[in-house]
């Protein structure tokens, strides 16, 4: 096999596509508006796209797993539902009913990974169900209404979570910060640790990783439980920076998350995942959503914009693989 | 030479019908027994009880004159007992390195970090060992690889894991004749290695080439065991595979 060019690697790397999509957006929206780079829209976006990057961490490690989970959206809605339940009712106080939300959305975690791997039930049905079941509860609890809104000065918790501030006039919220330490983390273990060669073992060949004894199951229910967690944990963030939590907030966000994962790079076959391609597919799908209306474009076709972007970065991808792994 | 695997009266019943009838079996150290029979003979009946893929309904498994509890794949690999199947058991979107290590990763630092320079530097010297001619970087996915050069890897990772025995089941199927060579090379290197190998294959001629004994099963029973494949011709044991002659 002969050496590649450095220019050659990078262009046969699953991020490239997602990095040149990110570029032209950017390009193509400064040239039309110049105000999309101004510092209140661009804090704009950072404030509202961590919260879905979040989630979108988590289901790529469970996509390169060769699972799913179609319930982030409900769980990313039912715990911050719980929480301010739990907290208005007085129950308990904000840091109790915080650590409840979260180890309920553990909970929940486990049980879908339980039904996947213990039960042999696809994934796509197990979090349909739960789906269904999460968010049935939160609108049961509520009786379908909104949580008493709540002023989040002053306690630490909501500081730590979405306190914001200033650099420059840039308004930074304490969740991009979240965001950033994730994405790290979360890419360090994907790519650099034990624990991630079992997860790219996992989604590539389930049955010859357990062969050579990688703990396929557990590992799958570890990624359920990190998933739920990590929607739970941007369901609460989101809830005290709008100051609301409405039972049907998170509605169709699974599908935005999966979408912002694809057009990444990682696979939904599983066995190949990439965290760099799933921060720029997050920032991707932001600012398409942001770009679009700044230059004008109707809300209501935002949609079509990021369906054809989800078909033509498949496209994109197969093409890639197919050209580097000529011969195969 | 001393046995190194010993499979005594090993019956396995499917329901009511009988896969294996009163089998015994053995594979001496550093020698490549080539297990032959036509389709439904029991030879994958026979692997898959020492791989741990099922168990038998009677009879006895030694290893090194120990009796030994095969329950499951896992058990097996403890046991020194790596089998390698058709379309081997590797995955394909990770490189060689990583499926070489697969379930047994090494880590330094505090975080679990993979030792990946080790890993690469021992891929690459395994790769050399085993006999793969072309210089392959240990980071290439397994799936730009050949079906040859994936049996090699496999081959490669029995050998680096000291596996005692290692069971190749059709590895020669669907490979071209260069490639076919190399793995016959891989075996052998294996053995001289110190390895122990069962081979089993439909191709007749692969098997002559590279084993040291012939074993024969016909419905479940055990026909031939002894057969030097210096001493006797193709067609003779096709004779004894078939039943037209009794060994």
């Amino acid at each position: 096999m002969e050496k590649r060019s450095l220019l050659q690697r990078f262009i046969a790397r699953p991020e490239f596509g997602p990095f040149v999509l990110l570029a032209i957006l950017l390009i193509v929206f400064y040239v039309i508006n110049p105000t999309f780079l101004s510092t209140l829209n661009i804090g704009n976006v950072l404030a509202f796209a961590p919260e879905l990057g979040i989630i979108a961490l988590a289901m790529t490690l469970l996509l390169t797993a060769g699972e799913i989970d179609l319930s982030v959206g409900s769980v990313f809605g039912f715990s911050a539902v719980i929480m301010w339940t739990l907290f208005n009712s007085g129950v308990a106080s904000l840091e109790i009913a915080f650590v409840l939300a979260m180890a309920l959305s553990l909970v929940i975690g486990f049980c879908s990974g339980f039904m996947v791997t213990r039960m042999k039930i696809p994934s796509f049905l197990v979090t349909l169900g739960m789906l269904l079941v999460v968010r049935g509860s939160a609108l049961y609890i509520t009786d379908g209404f909104p949580q008493r809104t709540w002023d989040a000065s002053g306690s630490w918790l909501a500081e730590l979570l979405v306190g914001d501030f200033y650099i420059g006039e840039l308004r930074v919220w304490a969740s991009l910060l979240w965001f950033i330490l994730l994405a790290v983390i979360i890419g360090y273990v994907l790519t650099q640790t034990k624990r991630g060669n079992w997860i790219l073992a996992s989604g590539g060949n389930a049955n010859s990783a357990r062969a050579r004894g990688v703990r396929v199951n557990a590992t799958k229910i570890s990624l359920f439980m990190l998933t739920a967690a990590l929607a739970a944990f941007a369901g609460i963030i989101s809830s005290i920076r709008t100051s609301a939590a409405n039972p049907n907030s998170g509605t169709g966000y699974e599908l935005e998350v999966i979408a912002m994962v694809v057009i990444g790079g990682t696979s939904m076959a599983g066995g190949r995942g990439t965290i760099i391609g799933t921060v720029l597919g997050v920032f991707i799908l932001r600012i398409m959503r942001n770009g679009i209306i700044l230059i004008g474009v109707p809300g209501l076709a935002y949609n079509i914009f990021v369906g054809a972007i989800i078909l033509g970065m498949m496209a994109l991808h197969s093409w890639l693989e197919r050209r580097h792994n000529a011969g195969v | 030479m001393t046995d190194l695997v010993r499979m005594e009266h090993i019956e396995k019943y499917f329901g009511r019908v009988q896969a294996l009838n009163d089998v015994s079996f053995n594979v001496k150290e550093r020698e490549i027994v080539g297990l032959l029979g036509d389709n439904g003979a029991g030879k994958s009946t026979l692997i898959k009880i020492l791989s741990g893929a099922l168990t038998a309904t009677s009879g006895d498994i030694y290893i090194k004159d120990q009796k030994a509890d095969i329950r499951n794949t896992g058990d097996a690999i403890r046991y020194g007992i790596e089998t390698i199947y058709q379309d081997s058991a590797l995955v394909p979107q990770l490189s060689i390195a990583r499926n070489l290590f697969m379930g047994r990763e090494p880590v330094k630092g505090r975080f679990g970090q993979l030792d990946q320079a080790h890993m690469n530097e021992v891929a690459s010297n395994l790769l050399k060992q085993v006999g793969i001619s072309k210089p392959i970087p240990p980071t290439t996915p397994i799936s730009a690889l050949s079906g040859g050069e994936r049996q090699a890897v496999a081959i490669a990772r029995a050998m680096y894991f000291e596996s005692d025995l290692i069971i190749l089941d059709e590895p020669t199927n669907n490979l071209g004749v260069e490639e076919t060579q190399g793995v016959l090379r891989f075996v052998r290197n294996a053995r001289d290695s110190g390895h122990s190998c069962i081979f089993i294959a439909h191709n007749i001629y692969h098997v002559f080439q590279v084993v040291d004994r012939i074993v024969v099963l016909r419905r479940g029973k055990k026909v031939a065991d002894d057969i030097d494949p210096k001493k006797t011709t193709i067609e003779a044991v096709e004779h004894i595979i078939t039943g037209m002659v009794e060994a």
